[in-house]
C-alpha cells in the first residue's frame, strides 16, 4: 500500500508542476479541472508536440538553406529530451492507475 | 527544462563561433598566394577572427560569438620575383602575411574548441538521460 500511496503522490506532483510549467495556459479558471490525468496528457502532448514541429520546421529550413546543421541538431536534440521525458512521466503514471486497478477490495 | 536548453543554447554558440572561425581560416589559407594585380598594391591581408562573450538579457545567459574578423597588421613578405605583374622596380612582390603553420594552428585550436562544445551537449545529455532514468526504474 505504501507504493501506491507514493506513486499517487508523484502522480499529483507531476500533474502540478505540468500545469504550472505550461505557458499561457487558462490556470485560473480551469484550476481544479486541468489536475486530472487527461488534462495533464493533454498539456504535456501539445507542449511536446510545439517542440517536435519545431524540430521539424528547422529540419525543413535547413533542408532549403536557411537554417545551420547546428540549429537543426540543438532544436531535434531539444525535442527529443521532451518526448523522453513525457515518455517516462507518462509510463510512471500508468504505472500508477494500474497499481490502483490491482487494489484488492 | 530551462536549464537544459540555455546549456544547449550556450554550447551551440560556441559550435557557431568556432565554425566562423573555420570560414576565416579557409579564407587566409586560401589567399595565401594571392598578391596585387599592380606593382605597389597590397597583397592579401591575413584576418584574425574576434570573439566576444554575448549577454542574452532574456534569459541571462553569456553567450560567445564571432563579431567580426580584423585585418592582421603585421608586415608583408617580399619575394624576388621579377616577371611577376605586381613587382616593383626593384622585382620584388609584395605576398600575404599569412604564415600556413600558425594557420594550421589556428585550424587545430578551433577543431579541439569546436569538439570541447560537442562534448558538453553530449554530457548534458547523458546528465538528462541518467536523472530519467530515476523515472524509469
Amino acid at each position: 500500500m505504501a507504493a501506491d500511496l507514493s506513486a499517487l503522490q508523484a502522480y499529483q506532483a507531476a500533474a502540478r508542476a505540468a500545469q504550472q510549467v505550461t505557458p499561457g495556459g487558462d490556470t485560473a479558471a480551469a484550476g481544479s479541472a486541468n489536475v486530472d490525468f487527461g488534462g495533464l496528457v493533454t498539456d504535456a502532448v501539445a507542449s511536446t508536440q510545439e517542440t517536435l514541429a519545431g524540430a521539424e520546421a528547422m529540419t525543413q529550413a535547413s533542408l532549403t538553406g536557411q537554417a545551420d546543421l547546428i540549429d537543426v541538431a540543438t532544436a531535434v536534440s531539444a525535442a527529443e529530451i521532451t518526448l523522453e521525458t513525457v515518455v517516462a512521466v507518462r509510463d510512471e503514471v500508468v504505472k500508477a492507475y494500474q497499481e490502483i486497478l490491482r487494489m484488492p477490495i | 527544462m530551462a536549464g537544459h536548453n540555455d546549456t544547449m543554447q550556450i554550447s551551440a554558440a560556441g559550435l557557431r563561433a568556432q565554425a566562423a572561425r573555420m570560414r576565416i581560416i579557409s579564407e587566409n589559407i586560401a589567399n595565401a598566394d594571392s598578391t596585387a594585380r599592380t606593382p605597389g598594391g597590397d597583397p592579401y591581408r591575413r584576418q584574425i577572427p574576434v570573439f566576444e562573450a554575448e549577454l542574452d538579457r532574456v534569459t541571462g545567459v553569456n553567450t560567445v560569438r564571432m563579431t567580426d574578423a580584423v585585418p592582421d597588421m603585421s608586415s608583408f613578405k617580399m619575394e624576388y620575383n621579377p616577371g611577376h605583374p605586381a613587382a616593383d622596380e626593384q622585382g620584388y612582390v609584395r605576398t600575404t602575411n599569412v604564415q600556413s603553420l600558425v594557420e594550421m594552428m589556428d585550424m587545430r585550436e578551433a577543431m579541439r574548441t569546436y569538439e570541447a562544445n560537442l562534448n558538453m551537449i553530449e554530457n548534458h545529455r547523458r546528465m538528462m538521460d541518467r536523472t530519467l532514468d530515476l523515472l524509469r526504474r
